[in-house]
């Protein structure tokens, strides 16, 4: 039946399980993933290269208003004769940077502070949890319509709106994973040998919420570029002539019977790339485990 | 006996519990004096809420008493100036290494908070540490996750002497582990001790492990020292009726 | 007759080096009411043969052969919906990191209603944590488990694997990840509750006071395989397995003043296959040529012992 070994083998230690070794082809044996992960690539390789493509100029009238699809502007053009497809792919651009942008900077101070709760005992912690709830509880579109009254609409009230969504969860999410960590005895052990909570932070802390934190920020970049196309759509986020997702179905929506296409492309595409960012997050939060290593 | 190396005088200690409106004041110590001397292993042993746990986190530092002192070599404790003279071996081995560390840089870490040495250096002395806790060298570039229970705990003994402290707390870091893995790691500590002349506090609920470990032994129940003698002395049946309940607790 | 029983257990994990053994061919009875310690180190199989009994394997873990029978029905060959009544009604678990095994989106009312009916505030509740000492029933149920320490949530782990008054209770090394302090009270309350109520208790630990103190027959793993049964007296006072032997004197407690433990040489085995000898035969100090060749059999009374150098008594079927 099965094999006879002569002798017990000695080697006793457990199998080195996902702690450290990341596997070299990303999402192996993961098809969401990797769907997730072309989709993402390809979206922001269009964002990026895109308008260096001859496709013509986001903001320039070709004369030719509302055009459908097909002859001779592959996604016919909006109310004031501009193409439609470079101006997508400005929209891409837009609200993939927006979102992108707001939420690295969102990242490094949630997880900044995060930690620092963590570590920082009781007080502080209490002081940065209520700090995050009052932000948290404050309604989005009115700190957007604050934010367009002091500096007008336009892009920076949809990312006041991107950052103030996403800060307060970056904070929690980093803070539940580092209370655990801050526990541990080998935090202790630092600190008796006489760490600064500096070195805490970076030997100890951040290393073992990275996992928690770069699936996080994936979804974050999704719920941003949500926002930002909420804003945008009412008004208050990217105006015209720049273009974001949000904005083109915003305008769209005018002429959702002449021109279907106009508000619907860019409606898909945003959904395709909050569809991207979910599924790399989730495929991220697979393969980064955050929990400790346990014994077997 | 020379001056020890700590001592703790008339110390009480009280946590404060409940909302800000309505603090509370628990008394977790009333008054301990307690003192290890060079080469000398105090054993601690009580059940939970005897303090025992309390007296750990002053003697590194990470309390302060309301009254009383603890003196390290004479001088108040202070853990960031006398950093590196006293160190700490904890209860949980799976939790002792940062998994995302090396073991070879776990080792090393209290060597790189004070600075000393360099780098290269530092990686010799971390190679004679491992070979001194019975750890192969290649165990240095391994992570935890690939360490059994007991290679941890030898990993942490092996961090809290590399940088040769004159103190070491040891606390409860023998009751997680299987015991045929708990006589190695006493044996370990025994001898380690004898090499380098350490002081000790050997912490536990166990008085088995305890008394084996320990030159001295005090007995805490409550937040005060209820029963004292040497090592020895509690092989033999107590007269002390809740030394006897442990004794009792502790066979095999 | 047994109410659990594990015959001739054989499962075997995949794993990335290939198949390992956990059990090896490992039998274990525990009686209706009756407390069994099972002791071994880790990595010894016990924890495999816990949750066999109800099927709870991990994905990459296969029954190559031998049966896991509750109240003389096969496991293995039960339905669905058998299966599960036998997980919701008949066992009850208590596992080793309490925090972990609760939900942690859910407070601690919510799941003891789920076990039992009834919403959060209900006085039935209240009574089932009063039943497991928590000095304050009330807030741990509005308490979610993050919230709780580890000693107040193993607490609540075992008013859950209790509230539906199950006829056994496995716990898988209940104290082993709480502080040392707490873990004799968790363990008398575990043992004086389920006796109350006449359930069995099987105890995976690798604490042989505890299972000295509270267990009435021990169970002893090694290698997979169950290598010595006695009542636990017996077994403490006179075991017969090199193993136990050499187990028990590594442990500190029986030396004398100023004598040094002999912790038992060697390392564990990790099996890969079926075993040709007798496991333990590369650290025992008194193996015989016998010992790496040929399976030991039980010899049994009521003492069982898997061992060549036993004292050969009547040869159980």
């Amino acid at each position: 039946m099965s094999v006879t070994f002569p002798s017990p083998t000695p080697a006793a230690p457990a199998a080195p399980s996902a702690g450290r070794r990341r596997p070299r082809v990303p999402f192996k044996g993961d098809p969401l993933g990797r769907f997730g992960l072309f989709l993402l690539i390809a979206l922001v390789a269009i964002g990026l290269f895109g308008p260096a493509l001859p496709i013509g100029s986001p903001t320039e009238s070709t004369g030719d208003r509302l055009a459908p699809p097909g002859d001779g502007h592959l996604l016919g053009t909006d109310e004031l004769g501009r193409a439609l497809l470079p101006r997508i792919v400005e929209g891409i651009r837009e609200t993939i940077l927006i979102a992108t942008g707001v939420v690295l900077v969102a990242t490094v101070v949630g997880v900044l502070a995060g930690c620092f709760a963590a570590l920082a005992g009781r007080r502080v912690d209490e002081l940065i949890v209520r700090a995050t709830d009052v932000i948290f509880s404050f309604p989005v579109f009115l700190i957007a319509i604050l934010v367009s009254v002091v500096a007008g609409p336009g892009r920076a009230a949809a990312m006041a709106a991107v950052f103030a969504v996403t800060l307060p969860t970056m904070v929690r999410v980093v803070r539940a994973a580092a209370l655990p960590v801050v526990e541990r005895d080998f935090v202790t052990a630092a600190e008796v040998a006489g760490a600064s909570r500096w070195r805490l932070l970076r030997v100890h802390l951040l290393p073992n919420v990275r996992g928690v934190v770069i699936g996080q920020v994936a979804y974050a970049i999704s719920l941003g570029m949500l926002i930002e196309g909420g804003m945008s759509f009412l008004g208050l986020g990217v105006q015209a002539p720049a273009a974001s997702l949000g904005s083109l179905v915003g305008s769209g929506r005018l002429y959702l019977t002449i021109d279907p296409a106009y508000a619907l492309v860019p409606g898909v595409v945003l959904g395709l790339a909050v569809l991207a960012f979910n599924l790399v997050g989730d495929a991220l939060r697979r393969e980064t485990d955050p929990t400790l290593e346990r014994e077997a | 006996m020379s001056a020890p190396v700590l001592e703790l005088d008339a110390v009480r200690f009280d946590y404060v519990a409940g909302p800000p409106w309505a603090r509370r004041r628990v008394p977790a110590l009333h008054g301990v004096s307690l003192a290890a001397g060079r080469g000398e292993t105090v054993g601690l042993v009580g059940e939970s809420g005897s303090g025992k746990s309390t007296i750990g986190k002053l003697c590194l530092g990470l309390l302060r008493p309301q009254q009383g002192a603890v003196r390290f070599d004479g001088a108040p404790l202070d853990r960031r100036a006398q950093r590196g003279r006293f160190a700490v071996v904890l209860q949980h081995p799976q939790w002792s290494l940062d998994p995302r560390l090396t073991v070879a840089a776990s080792i090393e870490e209290p060597l790189a908070i004070s600075g000393t040495g360099t780098k290269a250096s530092r990686r010799a002395q971390v190679e004679q540490m491992l070979a001194e806790v019975g750890l192969d060298r290649d165990f240095a570039d391994r992570y935890p996750a690939e360490l059994s229970g007991g290679q941890r705990q030898r990993a942490s003994v092996a961090r809290a002497l590399i940088t040769e402290p004159r103190f070491v707390l040891f606390d409860e870091a023998v009751s997680a582990l299987d015991v045929s893995i708990q006589s190695q790691i006493l044996n370990l500590i025994r001898r380690l001790q004898r090499q380098h002349g350490f002081a000790a506090l050997f912490i536990s609920h166990d008085l088995a492990a305890t008394r084996y470990a320990a030159d001295r032994i005090v007995v805490m129940r409550g937040g005060e020292i209820v029963d004292e003698g040497t090592a020895a002395s509690f092989y033999e049946p107590s007269t002390h009726p809740y030394t006897r309940a442990l004794q009792r607790a502790s066979e095999i | 007759m047994a109410f659990l029983e594990a015959r001739d257990l054989v499962v075997e994990y995949a794993t990335r080096r290939g198949p390992v053994r956990a059990l090896d061919e490992a039998s274990l009875e525990v009686a209706a009411g009756e407390v069994v310690g099972v002791v071994g180190e880790s990595g010894s199989g016990k924890s495999t043969i816990g949750v066999a009994l109800a099927r709870l394997l991990p994905g990459n873990a296969r029954v190559s052969s031998g049966d896991v029978l509750v109240g003389g029905r096969s496991v293995l060959a039960m339905g669905d919906e058998e299966l599960r009544a036998l997980r919701r009604d008949t066992l009850g678990f208590v596992f080793q990191d309490p925090i972990g095994t609760l939900d942690p989106t859910a407070r601690i009312g919510r799941q003891l209603g789920w076990m039992i009916g009834g919403k959060p505030g209900d006085r039935e509740l209240v009574e089932h944590l009063e039943r497991v000492r928590l000095p304050d029933p009330e807030r741990t149920l509005r308490a979610f488990p993050h919230q709780l320490s580890g000693g107040m949530a193993q607490r609540v782990s075992i008013a859950l694997a209790l509230a539906r008054a199950p006829q056994a209770v496995i716990a898988d090394e209940p104290t082993a990840s709480l502080d040392a302090s707490v873990r004799s009270e968790i363990l008398e309350l575990l043992v004086s509750l389920t006796r109350e109520a006449g359930t069995a208790l099987m105890l995976m630990s690798h604490d042989l006071r505890a299972v000295r103190r509270f267990c009435t027959r021990v169970a002893v793993v090694y290698g997979g395989r169950v290598v010595e049964t006695a009542p636990a007296q017996e077994l403490f006072s006179s075991p017969q397995h090199p193993y136990t032997r050499a187990l028990l004197d590594a442990a500190p407690g029986a030396e004398a003043p100023g004598e040094t433990l002999r912790p038992i040489a060697g390392i564990p085995p990790v099996l890969h296959g079926a075993f040709r000898g007798c496991a333990f035969v590369g650290r025992c100090a008194c193996a015989v040529e016998a010992c790496s060749v040929e399976r030991p059999v039980v010899h049994s009374d009521d003492h069982d012992v898997l061992c060549h150098l036993a004292p050969v008594k009547e040869k159980a079927a």
